[in-house]
């Protein structure tokens, strides 16, 4: 079984007990059942605050080294941040429906800017894929990755800065607003998640460095035999 | 709809979209390698 294999099903099971804390520990008064979504809303969204951070990280090195492999980290961790923001926006908007009424208010800071910071990241995507050359697909995606962690900040202080629909965090420097035995399966889902997370990334990063390595082997055998030339067979 | 099941669906629909992914990624690379 290969490193990234046992990265899954490890994954699998750190999840799988996550899943169990969040169906066994106690639900808030007021939200009922819904309350439980939280376990599985605040982890994946600071994963994809995570994995935009990483591929900024990976950008900067890039800019620095010029080595592939910076690029390979910052695509890998762009598309899986893609992928937990829209779990992310998904599970809220199931949540804001039964909290709140609406699954989605535009008018929302928070709810606005992470739809936004989603979209850009989808475009950082769509920059790759719509530039051939290697080199220039590095340095285009390594600017834009710096340029577009800034709306990382923005998305979490946004509920401090305006009047949102979105509650503030439920975990402050100054303790949490939920008993403990909730806290310790919050906190469980926020490990099992970032693990998950951590796997996905090997996961696709082994993927990336596969399709560089088959990019630059022949495709056939014999693609590296020249045909002679006429000059060279017109004394024969 | 009962709220359970909306809850459920939620975490199956939600985790059902990260294993996908690492799922499209297995078949990806073995396409890759052959």
């Amino acid at each position: 079984m290969n490193r990234v294999r046992i990265l899954l099903s490890t994954a699998a099971l750190a999840v799988a007990v996550g899943v169990w804390l969040a169906f066994t520990s106690p639900v808030d008064s007021l939200q009922g059942e819904y309350s439980r979504i939280v376990h599985l809303h605040a982890p994946v969204m600071w994963v994809a605050f995570l994995a935009f951070g990483v591929t900024a990280l990976a950008s900067v090195m890039w800019l620095i080294r010029r080595s592939p492999r910076w690029d390979r980290i910052g695509e890998a961790s762009a598309e899986t941040g893609v992928i937990f923001t829209a779990v992310g926006l998904f599970t809220g908007m199931v949540w804001g429906q039964a909290v709140w009424g609406q699954a989605w208010d535009w008018g929302d800071a928070r709810l606005a800017s992470t739809a936004v910071m989603f979209f850009v990241y989808l475009g950082y995507l769509a920059l790759r894929r719509a530039t051939p050359d290697p080199e220039s697909r590095a340095r285009r995606s390594a600017i834009l990755g710096v340029v577009a962690v800034v709306q990382v900040p923005l998305v979490y202080f946004s509920v401090y800065m305006f009047r949102t629909l979105h509650q503030t965090p439920s975990i402050r420097p100054d303790g949490a607003t939920m008993p403990d035995e909730m806290l310790v399966a919050l906190l469980v889902n926020f490990a099992a998640i970032t693990y998950l997370f951590v796997a996905l990334l090997a996961a696709r990063l082994e993927v990336a460095r596969a399709e560089d390595e088959a990019a630059v082997a022949p495709g056939l055998a014999g693609d590296s035999v020249k045909p002679p030339r006429l000059s060279e067979i017109e004394d024969v | 709809m009962s709220d359970e099941l909306v809850v459920v669906g939620t975490f199956v629909i939600s985790y059902g979209a990260m294993f996908g992914y690492a799922a499209y990624l297995h078949l990806r690379r073995r396409r890759v390698k052959g």
